[in-house]
């Protein structure tokens, strides 16, 4: 019989993953090498390796699901489109001023990034519109004609348009957009009110330059991308993971693309999402660890937590994620993933006062590690893991041996010696500020909401998130540790589990106790009609559509809400479930009135084949040698332990730690007084004793 | 590392980093008024048990460094008298405070009996009463003019409220439940430091205290070490404040850095005697100002702990504009507080010149407006605070549109002022030639421009560099100047520096702000750069060509 299946790729920066998963339920995962300079020639490869081993053909495939860092690549590497911003008059300035903060403090060596739009391409309109929504200055529609041809003039790409009080009334902005697009229809345009009607001149103003920033980039690789695929006789539908977790459709992409700019990590926090309601798994941490960064995601109450706002920056320093500063804001829904400059290649170093310091500087793919004998002198976390034993002689497939010797070496010198430490210790140290910077990755998604992290499972994945989880979970009081069947392509398996979403807004103003429950109601049938309308026009059922709503809360006069989920209004009933969030957020429970901010509903239409955890088989069968019996490994300063080596198929029953267990793409470490057993859905689970 | 274990000793410092981080972020979704929660104008810290700063959160620096002279007065008002659950408010000047906006909290932390140390949050509240709305004057001319004082006094007493003293703040304060709100945030956060710490305790036990000796001598080394490589000697150099707002006479601010060894001494003697308007500024205020400038000629990664303090002795004068005696007024002493940093940011670009700028714009700005509106009348009280602009640097311009580096604050949304207040905002750019001409050119400073919509109201401004601009340094030549002006309907006239007026319905308010000082000669600064600005607008050619005219 023939078979169809979906097909899954993560493009990152070093690995394209790829995973296909057929009909009948057999899954398939490949990682190649990106090419970054055409990244769809390496999904290409991939994907022709995928079908073949599948034995399908390219027209079998029902959708082609893709995370991309063309958004952020776009954006760290400063290559977007030559822009131009039209704004109201007075505050062409408004982009670059921004918020003043500064992300560190002392450091008058800083400087502020360029903004997207260089100041003569902030172009002014006479038009003003009131805070209430009334005009106060009717748009001079000349303003924008003129500026449309000094922009041609000048090969500009891309334009912004943004006009204060605009999420009020929108009606200049629509002039502007439609008058400019008629005039200069070669001129990709933005208008605010497209990407985020909400208060906040400079966040809309920001969130609206990326779009025109990304916008001509990502529009062209997904178009090259779609020809390719039809080229080589695809003709599923392509996909594209948005920053929020979901999937939508390229032509959206193509419109909006500032909601794509995380693609990639989000893929993987949802990937969690499913595999924890697969497994009742209702609170667990995401951590992912990767080559030059890790970072941490929430589900709480098998909810995945997302912001509605975050800044991107070349420099990462995420626990503090409240300072707007420095970096290009976006106020986009996301998935609220934490992140620090903390990954398997960070450097490990001794500052001028002795102490030992890893990362965020990292060796990358190339010098990479000592270890690698490609050109690394600095000794890296995976040197450290290296010396210690928790890692293979040889790289994964066996194409790599390492040079432990050179890793020792450079150690000893680098940082044993000065520190007066033996090889071991010193190596070990790395491992433990590695982890201790890793850690608040996981506390600034837990503890910074006033969840106690020891009530959570962690959830292990990336290339190196299993060689650090169950030292992370001791050292948080974490005593359940899960590790996915192919913890190294989960990413892309994580977008098989997505479902396509839409999401819709209303403001509420006024007291929660004076919102009228009529108007609610109405809000939300006009909301579901919307979101509906929107999912059905992309093939979906209207059967496969689940809507929920959340309403946003906070105390009068307060800027920040919470966001609570409800199914029938009733003041009543949400007034003291958010007092409970509140003092469960800041340790106080207030007795102020309530203010209603907003009302959202999220729709999700489930794709007809989702990838099922539960059906999935672990890991690809490894090639690498059998059960390599034992090695000497140092789990902490206490000397080295004989342990035990298995390959991770053989893991059919539960065994006690001390174990290392190699998988096809990555290694999960098992201390002694761990127990792991693998469950139901081809998932390893860790039990760790509790902490005293 | 004395028998500690310094990977102990790494957790433990990146835990106390994200604890303060994790109080930041409390304020700022607790808070209510928008002078907290949208200009960020507060701060928080945790100290040990003798109330030593452990770790610093990223806000405003300039509260930072006056904590330790007013967790002294705490400790020895309350010496056997603190125990769980009790809160600490304090926010007068000649008792531990600043000034009166600014309410000092204390939140105790004990683990049983045994006191840990304290959670710390300053807050800039919107409004203390006072003759001027905002409590912010510059010409009021005793400290009884400025507001409500709060001697150090329990507001929570093991747990339970102090309604007399909460009733005394609500009767006698403009916006009462901003007030109240923004103290609730405070105290959310205290608790939130409180909860943090003591996990911490609960992991290391017994320990913990020892590694917070550790910390402290750690931020002392890197300290010491630094000022030992810089050349012994003295360094002076003086600033001034255009006038006290009664007074157009200068006011002088000098200083004279020692170095001596591994240790700094910072004299202000010289420096004006205290004057009648109110910008006198507490000797702990002085101090911060003074830490805080010191701590940018370190490395970045010197943590800002009191190890850091150690190092440096600062002295002024009793009697003088920076350690005035009772009851000089000091509402506005935020003003000095920046001469202050300008004036040592002087001395040490002498000494470590390759972390230092020329001065920046010279502090921000207040634009406070105040009155009542709609129907029925319902008080209003807007403080706007209009930041900003750094000096060039040795190696590059200044940076514009920029928190001025004693805080770390945040702007106030023209939306968010629109939609609050009986404001319609008519400008918030750049301006160009303000920043001076240099190798590497100062920053350009701001202009704000608002029209009042309400009947009428009182406008107290708070400006300097008027007269005096701001400073360039080897060879940069000095900014443009401040200006304010007001529009009643014929045309823009200049106003004073330091005014308080009342204005009427459709009175346009202007405020054109010095930007930073350049750095290095103006001859060489290279083509492109020129170039670029002249398109950019941010330089007209008129200027560039007086400024860089022979590459011209």
């Amino acid at each position: 019989m023939t078979h169809s299946a979906r097909l899954s790729v993560d493009i990152g920066g070093t690995f394209t993953d790829l995973v296909l998963l057929r009909s009948d339920g057999a899954s398939f995962s490949a990682k190649v090498s990106s090419t970054p300079e055409a990244p769809e020639d390496a999904l290409v490869i991939g994907m022709l390796e995928v079908l073949a081993a599948a034995e399908l053909r390219p027209d079998g495939l029902t959708e082609v699901l893709h995370g991309t860092t063309v958004g952020s690549n776009t954006l760290l590497q400063k290559l977007g489109a030559r822009c131009g911003l039209i704004t109201t008059r007075g505050f062409r300035d408004v982009l670059e001023i921004g918020r003043l903060r500064t992300p560190g403090m002392f450091d008058l060596t800083w400087d502020k990034p360029e903004p997207l739009v260089a100041r003569r391409y902030r172009l002014e309109a006479t038009e003003r519109v009131r805070a209430d929504g009334t005009v106060m200055t009717p748009l001079r529609l000349d303003d924008v004609l003129a500026a449309g041809r000094f922009f041609a003039a000048e090969g500009i790409e891309s334009v912004a348009i943004c006009f204060l009080n605009s999420y009020k009334n929108p009606v200049h902005e629509r002039q502007a957009a439609t008058a400019f697009a008629e005039a200069f229809p070669g001129i990709a345009v933005t208008a605010s009110v497209d990407v985020l009607p909400e208060a906040g001149e400079y966040e809309r103003t920001s969130t609206t330059a990326v779009n025109a920033y990304v916008l001509p980039p990502l529009r062209g690789y997904l178009t090259r991308l779609e020809q390719k695929l039809r080229a080589h006789g695809v003709t599923a539908p392509l996909l594209i993971g948005n920053s929020n977790g979901g999937l939508s459709s390229a032509r959206v992409a193509q419109q909006k693309p500032v909601f794509f700019i995380s693609s990639g990590r989000s893929s993987g926090a949802v990937g969690a999402l499913r595999l924890g309601a697969a497994t009742d798994e209702a609170n667990l941490v995401a951590f992912d660890m990767g080559g030059t960064t890790a970072s941490a995601a929430l589900i709480h109450r098998g909810v995945l937590a997302r912001t509605h706002e975050y800044e991107f920056r070349a420099g990462m320093s995420v626990p503090s994620r409240f300072i707007k500063a420095g970096g290009y804001m976006m106020r986009v829904p996301t998935v609220d993933v934490a992140e620090v400059g903390n990954g398997a290649g960070s450097i490990a170093a001794i500052d001028p006062a002795g102490l030992l310091t890893v990362g965020p500087r990292s060796a990358g793919a190339a010098p990479g590690p000592v270890c690698y004998g490609r050109g690394g002198t600095q000794p890296t976390v995976t040197d450290a893991n290296v010396v210690l034993g928790l890692l293979p002689p040889r790289l994964a497939g066996g194409s790599l041996s390492l040079d432990i010797a050179a890793a020792r070496a450079a150690i000893d010198r680098q940082l044993a010696q000065p520190l007066g430490l033996s090889i071991e210790a010193a190596a070990y140290g790395i491992r433990e500020i590695a982890n201790a910077n890793m850690v608040r990755a996981i506390r600034a998604v837990t503890v910074e909401r006033g969840l106690d992290p020891r009530d959570l499972t962690l959830l292990a994945f990336g290339g190196s998130g299993p060689v650090h989880a169950a030292d992370l979970a001791r050292t948080l009081g974490i005593t359940r540790v899960l590790f996915p069947p192919s913890p190294g392509v989960f990413t892309a398996m994580g977008m098989l589990a997505g479902t396509v979403e839409h999401h819709e807004l209303r403001a509420l103003a006024g007291r929660l106790d004076r919102v009228d429950a009529a108007e609610v109601v109405a809000l939300s049938a006009e909301m579901q009609r919307a979101a509906v309308a929107q999912l059905t026009a992309q093939g979906y059922p209207a059967a496969a559509i689940a809507c929920s709503y959340e309403i946003d809360l906070r105390l009068d006069g307060q800027d920040a809400a919470l966001s609570i989920p409800f199914d029938r209004f009733d003041a009543a009933v949400l007034r003291p479930a958010f007092i409970a969030a509140y003092r469960d957020s800041y340790g106080y429970t207030p007795t102020d009135a309530v203010e209603a901010v907003a009302l959202r509903l999220h729709a999700r239409a489930q794709n007809s084949e989702p990838l099922d955890f539960r059906a999935l088989k672990a890991g690809d069968p490894g090639d690498g040698e059998a059960n390599a019996a034992r090695r000497e490994v140092h789990f902490g300063r206490g000397g080295a332990q004989l342990t035990p080596v298995l390959r991770r198929a053989a893991v059919t029953g539960a065994i006690d730690g001390p174990v290392i267990i190699e998988g096809p793409d990555t290694t999960i470490v098992i201390p002694s007084g761990a127990r792991v057993a693998p469950n139901a859905t081809g998932s390893l689970v860790a039990t760790l004793e509790p902490v005293r | 590392m004395n028998a500690l274990d310094p990977i102990t000793f790494a957790v433990i410092k990146s835990g106390l980093d994200t604890i303060v981080d994790d109080m930041a972020y409390a304020v700022m979704r607790t808070a209510r008024s928008p002078i907290v929660r949208d200009v960020l104008d507060y701060s928080v810290t945790i100290c040990d048990a003798e109330g030593r700063i452990l770790s610093q959160a990223k806000t405003v620096a300039l509260h930072l460094g006056a904590v330790p002279d007013a967790i002294e007065v705490v400790r020895s008002r309350f010496a056997g008298d603190l125990f769980p659950g009790d809160v600490i408010v304090l926010n007068d000047p000649y008792d531990g405070g600043m000034h009166l906006p600014d309410i000092f909290m204390f939140k105790p932390i004990f683990a049983g009996e045994r006191l840990l140390g304290f959670s710390v949050v300053i807050a800039h509240h919107c409004d203390v009463g006072g003759r001027v709305p905002g409590s912010n004057a510059s010409d009021s001319t005793e400290i009884f003019q400025e507001g409500l004082r709060i001697a150090p006094m329990k507001l929570y007493e093991r747990g339970r409220p102090n309604r007399t003293l909460l009733t005394i703040i609500e009767k006698n304060v403009r916006l009462p439940e901003l007030v109240l709100g923004d103290l609730d945030a405070q105290y959310a956060t205290c608790n939130i430091g409180e909860r943090e710490m003591l996990r911490l305790f609960e992991r290391h036990g017994d320990e913990l205290e020892r590694y917070f000796d550790r910390l402290i001598d750690y931020g002392e080394a890197l300290t010491r070490k630094a000022i030992a490589s810089w050349p012994d000697g003295e360094y002076r150099f003086t600033d001034y404040i255009d006038g006290d707002g009664f007074s157009l006479a200068p006011i002088p601010i000098v200083c004279c850095i020692t170095v001596k060894g591994d240790h700094l001494w910072v004299d202000f003697t010289g420096s004006s005697p205290q004057v009648k308007g109110a910008i006198n500024a507490t000797l702990s205020f002085v101090k911060s100002a003074t830490y805080l400038t010191i701590r940018c000629a370190l490395d970045h990664d010197v943590p800002n702990n009191a190890g850091v303090y150690r190092c440096i002795t600062v002295t002024a004068p009793e009697g003088s504009i920076l350690n005035p005696r009772m009851p000089a007024p000091v509402a506005a002493r935020a003003l000095t507080g920046y001469r202050v940093v300008d004036t040592v940011m002087g001395a040490l670009a002498q000494i470590a010149p390759k972390k230092l700028m020329a001065a920046g714009e010279g502090g921000n700005t207040v634009v406070a407006i105040g009155g009542y509106h709609g129907e029925p009348p319902k008080p209003f009280v807007f403080v706007d605070m209009i930041n900003g602009a750094w000096g060039g640097r040795a190696d590059k311009d200044g940076v514009e549109g920029i928190t001025n580096p004693s805080q770390n604050m945040s702007n106030l949304p023209i939306e968010t002022i629109e939609a609050r207040y009986p404001l319609l905002m008519e400008e918030y750019a750049l301006r160009p030639d303000s920043g001076g001409a240099g190798e590497f050119r100062g920053g350009l400073g701001l202009v704000r421009q608002y029209r009042l919509l309400a009947e009428s109201a009182v406008l107290q401004l708070r400006a300097d560099r008027h007269e005096h601009s701001p400073y360039g340094l080897f060879g940069g030549g000095p900014a443009a100047s401040s200006r304010n002006l007001i529009d009643r309907g014929a045309g823009f006239e200049v106003l004073p520096a330091k005014v308080t007026l009342e204005i009427g319905k459709d009175t346009v308010i202007r405020h054109e702000q010095a930007g930073g000082g350049g750095w290095g000669d103006p001859q060489r600064r290279a083509r492109p750069a020129i170039e670029a600005d002249i398109a950019n607008g941010k330089v007209t050619p008129e200027a560039a060509a007086k400024d860089y005219g022979s590459k011209r």
